[in-house]
């Protein structure tokens, strides 16, 4: 909508600036810093000038990079950013999972691995394999690959009740963990140590997580991949899995 | 319904997903808004499915328009 009217900007606070008109709030930008140190931004308006304004403050204020996320079908959002400078940084697929054993198909579990049904892992060695984990992540790919936000490890509650966990010869080596909410139950994390993956255990823990929320009535369940992540995408279409839309990570360097 | 500093909120029911990242809401006086999704729920990746009860902020330029800005539980 365009009123006509002149907006004015303010920066209210160092996460939160304001567009006006006259004395009405017409949009508002917020700012995320993220433990990784990326700046998110997000722009709420009800005028369309009020985008401009806002973005134009806030682009002032801020040093670059800056990210911001768009649905990759929220096509004027998407064009108002990259007008601004954004362009698509990361792609990311949601994707559906059906849960049916029947559409799933079943995994036979590599030589010598067994798996740990949720809330049966202990919770120590659950939370060494979660750091190893992240050491690998973190010297390699790095998190600011991933598509979910990851809270700073010292604030990270490992819940045994919601991971699966693959152990091999007495170690936990891999671990799926899972939202159980009907009807928007996520995969929210599946990963195998680094010198073992590429043997089925990664497939293996998605069956049997999908198999587990099948057995509880649970249906299809949700998972974000990124759109680089080959191996990843393999493993979701593997079981059925389809794509379901995609989000958009914009940046401006 | 609340009328707060940005203006009225008030709750509702998902009842279709549109194009281009917009919803239909039925709102608890039974009205239907046209409603996009806040930033805050875009960065926090929640999604928006039909049946969701939902928090809308109508539009003060267009009380048919609104802006989800959070997704109750259940």
């Amino acid at each position: 909508m365009n009123t006509g009217n002149t907006v004015s900007t303010a920066r209210l606070a160092e996460d939160r600036w304001e567009a006006l008109s006259g004395d009405r709030v017409v949009g508002h930008g917020d700012l995320a810093r993220r433990a990784d140190g990326r700046l998110f931004l997000s722009i709420d308006v009800w005028q369309d000038e009020a985008f401009d304004q806002l973005a134009a403050a806030m682009l002032a204020d801020l040093d670059r990079p800056l990210h911001t996320l768009v649905g990759e079908d929220d096509h004027s959002l998407t064009a108002r950013w990259e007008r601004l400078g954004f362009a698509v940084g990361r792609r990311e697929w949601e994707y559906v999972l059906p849960t049916d054993p029947r559409e799933t198909g079943t995994s036979r579990l590599p030589a010598g691995v067994t798996i740990l049904p949720a809330g049966e892992a202990d919770e120590g060695p659950l939370r060494a394999l979660d750091r190893a984990i992240r050491d690998e992540v973190e010297a390699t790919v790095g998190w600011h690959t991933m598509p979910a936000e990851v809270v700073p490890r010292a604030a990270m509650v490992v819940e045994p009740s919601k991971y699966a966990v693959a152990v091999l010869d007495g170690a936990y080596v891999g671990l799926v963990r899972v939202a159980r909410v009907p009807r928007r139950a996520r995969i929210g994390l599946l990963a195998v140590r680094a010198d073992l993956q590429r043997r089925g255990i990664g497939r293996a823990l998605l069956t049997h997580a999908l198999g587990a929320l099948h057995r509880d009535g649970i249906g299809p369940a949700r998972a974000e991949i990124d759109a680089s992540n080959a191996a990843a995408i393999a493993l979701a279409e593997g079981v059925g899995g389809r794509r379901a839309g995609s989000c958009l990570e914009l940046v401006r360097h | 319904m609340a009328r707060t500093a940005n203006g009225l909120e008030i709750e509702g029911t998902v009842i279709e997903c549109l194009r281009d990242a917009t919803f239909k809401v039925e709102l608890q006086n039974g009205h239907h808004v046209l409603a996009h999704i806040s930033g805050k729920i875009r960065k926090h990746h929640i999604r928006i499915l039909p049946y969701d009860r939902v928090l809308v902020e109508l539009s003060p330029y267009d009380l048919t328009r609104g802006r989800i800005l959070y997704r109750y539980r259940n």
